[in-house]
């Protein structure tokens, strides 16, 4: 994944905002690339299948969501600089729009998750418009109060949302609603949604849009003073981040086939989705979803190991020892990991 | 090309520019001077965009830009670097070049052509693919001047870019900045360093306290009574040496 | 009228003990410009200490407070050497999720060590009230009301009338300056941190007979207290006691007239108000919100 790197403008973007080297990356033969994704691209696919029992599927399908939910996060706040507390918002939209639409009107998720995303973005762009100004600490105070407004509602409006009660999704099943027997099935959805996130994240290194966005975060007067029109772009990426998220709420949905307030409004949740992708690496494209690989699992275990509250100390614990130690999360040490691996192994 | 009238900035009670007007022509190079406190970066920061003005207006050749957000200025031709430079410092120092080519419409691939030539100019291409964080000051003020050049910009505005900067750097920003000059483009600079913007400027502008205190040739400027006694008593040319590199950045 | 009153009253009461939660929050923005997602969880050990020293040994909540204060403030000056002090200067994201980290560290120990069981503590005042006219006030809120509030007065009259109070603020001001001086900045940190978390946990020692103590209680309180502290101006502690009286009060007032749960959306709705149209809070100076977290 991290040897995706041509002579493309990415190159430096990649290597400077997630700390990589700036040593010429190799270049392979064209052929034995393509075999190689075509082999990465084959096992994904059969991957399910070889796991153990569906308690792994289940797992793996948590960390796909996860994956996309932190990449999505990564958008507004590794790249465009806006460290939101206030993501499970749009999560919980995803989530309800797609599932109202579905319940009360019959309409398939399919289509319920862009009508999710298109009420996301839009909510993101208010939200912009209205922080856009703030800098630091009232930035992130100002999403974190407007995730506890939307979960509030959530409990409060029960004429649309039954409140703490929760909504139920019937299972009738088959492709067309987004509802399989299967847990391979939700592995090769979450698989595209994954796709989805992090393929837009790799789009953007690419792009002016992400030159733009990273200039942005790192000194949003200089980007101004050279052209950059920072406010336009500041939404842009708000929205953006938040219509994804709300994708990824819906895919939740599908696969819990239940959602309350709590489960997918929570403060908590958007202090997770963060810290998923501090864990891996903010600012990089595959960061988030390598946090995901080792934050759900590991939040798993021990919660079966030791139970969920000392499971939760471990998160706390983790978040502060990688902010403090290496708050370019676990993705810069991994690809220098990786380079060791590979000199060794042509060096001898 | 660039003309200043009535400018006023108000700052919670506190006036950090007090009327001031002045003008710069097509292929001048102005020189803005005044002691600490005397209101240039603000004034800058009008030109510029950061700053609104409470009154007074800003014409950028013939246009009123005084409501004009700092990109769309940019985006007419004005470039900046700051005192306190403001490298985007977790990018390679290609790629803070590339930012700013990319804003006049060049795709990804020209801009990084665009912005190795910027680089060439100022001799920073051996750095291209360092992070701007890790550059020692002296290059960091070269890496904006090379920003605010791939934008193209006509009229360039350079804050204490000398600043810090040993003799033999001085005399090479010197040089650079006339060639940039004999090549077309319009300067307006704050300095400190009174001998190198009295050999360099054409024209310069004197703030005290907010208002203008005096203008004109270097000559005459060095020799205006009230500029001299806002250098404390001293000839404008020999404060220079004491006090000329006290740069708190 | 009178049922106005007793709204009013009631308001008051609650915002004054909001009052020392939030006094302590902006002191340790206004210094050490960090926000402080943990002040909460102090409290919530400040009432778990409360509670124990009760159903142990029967020491009444408001005694407690002489043991909380001095154990909440020794836990202020580690935390500060192990995490507060490594922030300074940081990314943005360390000085946001370190303390964002200790906050979930801190509550999920408690429902380890304690579990999630609703505890409260029952006392010879509990249920009691004053009556002044028609207006009855309950006996232990209007004590945790006059202690926060003497505590709240206690920490402005030292910030302003000693010597290590005026240091503090001159570090509020102007850190590099006030080292210049002579003025040890790294021990204000520490200081400021300790005596603000301190406080949290007296806070929480004298609210014990009030609240049901949990281990989720700090997070529902520190959430109210950012918005009052927004609402004070960030950094400015008569701001702070001020505006947590207006919540106390909004809270009160709306919460009587449309349920509780719109009270907070009306407060929520003030803050974001606030925070789009004058940043500096209601009675903050400006520039504090310029502030850039690198």
């Amino acid at each position: 994944m991290a040897t995706d790197k041509q002579s493309s403008a990415a190159v430096t973007a990649t290597a400077a905002a997630g700390g990589g080297s700036q040593g010429e990356p190799s270049r392979r033969p064209r052929i034995p690339r393509i075999v190689g994704l075509l082999a990465a691209l084959a096992a994904l696919l059969v991957f399910p299948w070889m796991l153990p029992s569906g308690y792994w599927v289940d797992l793996a399908v948590q960390v796909l969501i996860w994956g996309a939910l932190a990449s999505a996060w990564n958008i507004a706040a590794g790249y465009a600089g806006g460290l939101s507390l206030g993501h499970a918002a749009f999560l919980g939209v995803g989530a309800y729009t797609s599932t109202l639409l579905f319940l009360e009107l019959g309409i398939s998720p399919w289509l319920g998750m862009l009508a999710g995303a298109a009420f996301a973005g839009l909510l993101g762009l208010l939200l912009g418009a209205l922080t856009f100004r703030l800098r630091g600490p009232f930035f992130v105070l100002a999403t974190l109060a407007f995730g506890v407004v939307v979960n509030i509602l959530a409990v409060n409006l029960r004429g649309i949302t039954r409140g703490a009660a929760g909504l139920v999704v019937p299972f009738d099943g088959g492709w067309e609603n987004m509802l399989f027997a299967s847990l391979e099935a939700y592995w090769y959805v979450g698989l595209a949604l994954v796709a989805l996130v992090v393929g837009t994240t790799l789009w953007i290194e690419r792009s002016r849009f992400g030159y733009y966005l990273v200039a942005i975060r790192e000194d949003e007067d200089a980007a101004r003073s050279i052209g950059v029109r920072v406010v336009r772009w500041k939404l842009v990426a708000a929205s953006l981040s938040a219509a994804l998220t709300a994708l990824a709420g819906t895919v939740y949905a599908q696969f819990v086939q239940y959602i309350d307030p709590s489960s997918t409004t929570r403060f908590e949740l958007s202090v997770q989705i963060a810290l998923i992708a501090i864990v891996g690496g903010m600012g990089t494209a595959w960061g988030p979803l390598l946090g995901a690989i080792i934050v759900i699992p590991l939040g798993e275990i021990l919660r079966a190991e030791v139970g969920g509250g000392p499971a939760l100390m471990v998160y706390g614990f983790l978040l502060v020892v990688i902010v403090l130690a290496a708050p370019r999360g676990a993705l810069p040490g991994l690809r220098a990991l990786l380079r060791w691996i590979g000199r060794r192994g042509a060096g001898g | 090309m660039l003309g200043l009238t009535d400018v006023t900035v108000d700052f919670s009670g506190l006036r950090a520019v007090d009327h001031v007007s002045f003008a710069v022509e097509e292929g001048q190079i102005v020189g803005l001077i005044g002691p600490n406190g005397a209101g240039k970066t603000t004034t800058f920061n009008v030109v510029s965009g950061l700053v609104r003005p409470t009154a007074g207006t800003v014409r950028f050749e013939g246009e009123d830009i005084a409501r004009l957000d700092p990109a769309d200025r940019s985006r007419r031709g004005i470039g900046r670097t700051f005192q306190i430079v403001k490298p985007f410092g977790n990018l390679s120092v290609l790629d803070n070049v590339v930012v700013a080519a990319l804003t006049r419409g060049h795709r990804v691939a020209g801009a990084r052509d665009v912005a190795r030539e910027a680089l060439a100019t100022l001799g920073l291409e051996s750095f291209a693919r360092s992070y701007a964080r890790g550059l020692p000051l002296a290059l960091r003020k070269r890496l904006e001047l090379a920003r605010a050049l791939a934008t193209d910009a006509r009229l360039l505005l350079l804050d204490e870019i000398m600043g810090g900067l040993t003799p033999t750097e001085v005399n090479e920003a010197l040089d650079l900045i006339r060639r940039l000059n004999h090549d077309g483009a319009t300067f307006l600079i704050i300095e400190h360093n009174m001998k190198a913007i009295m050999q360099l400027a054409d024209h310069i502008v004197v703030l005290n306290q907010g208002a203008k205190l005096a203008e004109g040739t270097p000559e005459e400027v060095a020799h205006h009574p009230g500029v001299i006694s806002a250098y404390l008593g001293q000839p404008v040319e020999d404060a220079a040496g004491a006090g000329g590199s006290d740069d708190p950045a | 009228m009178d049922l106005a009153l007793q709204i009013v009253t009631s308001g008051l009461l609650t915002g004054g003990i909001y009052a020392l939660l939030a006094v302590g929050l902006t002191l340790i923005f206004g210094v050490l410009r960090v926000v402080n997602f943990a002040h909460g969880e102090f409290m919530m050990l400040g009432m778990y200490g409360a509670y124990w020293m009760w159903a142990l040994w029967d020491i009444d909540p408001y005694l407690s407070v002489f043991v909380v204060v001095p154990a909440i403030f020794a836990l202020g000056l580690l935390v500060d050497r192990l995490i507060i002090r490594r922030t300074i200067g940081a990314p943005e994201v360390t000085v946001v999720f370190a303390t964002l980290g200790l906050s979930i560290f801190l509550q999920n120990a408690a429902l380890t060590v304690w579990s999630a069981d609703t505890r409260s503590v029952t006392t010879g005042y509990t249920g009691t009230a004053f009556t002044l006219g028609e207006v009855r006030a309950s006996v232990p809120l209007v004590v945790s009301f006059g202690v926060a509030l003497v505590l709240a007065l206690a920490l402005w009259a030292f910030l302003n009338n000693t010597r290590f109070g005026k240091a503090i603020q001159a570090v509020a001001q102007n850190r590099d300056a006030a080292a210049l001086m002579g003025i040890n900045v790294q021990r204000v940190y520490m200081m400021t941190y300790a005596i603000a978390v301190a406080g949290a946990g007296a806070m929480g020692a004298i609210a014990a007979p009030v609240f049901s103590v949990v281990p989720r209680v700090g997070l529902s309180f520190v959430i109210t207290a950012f918005v009052i502290v927004v609402l004070g101006g960030l950094g400015s502690v008569p701001g702070a006691v001020i505006a947590a009286l207006l919540i106390g009060v909004v809270q009160s007032v709306v919460g009587f007239m449309i349920g509780a749960a719109w009270a907070e959306i009306a407060y929520f709705a003030v803050f974001m108000a606030v925070l789009v149209l004058r940043p500096q809070g209601l009675f903050g100076r400006r520039g504090a919100e310029v502030y850039q977290g690198a």
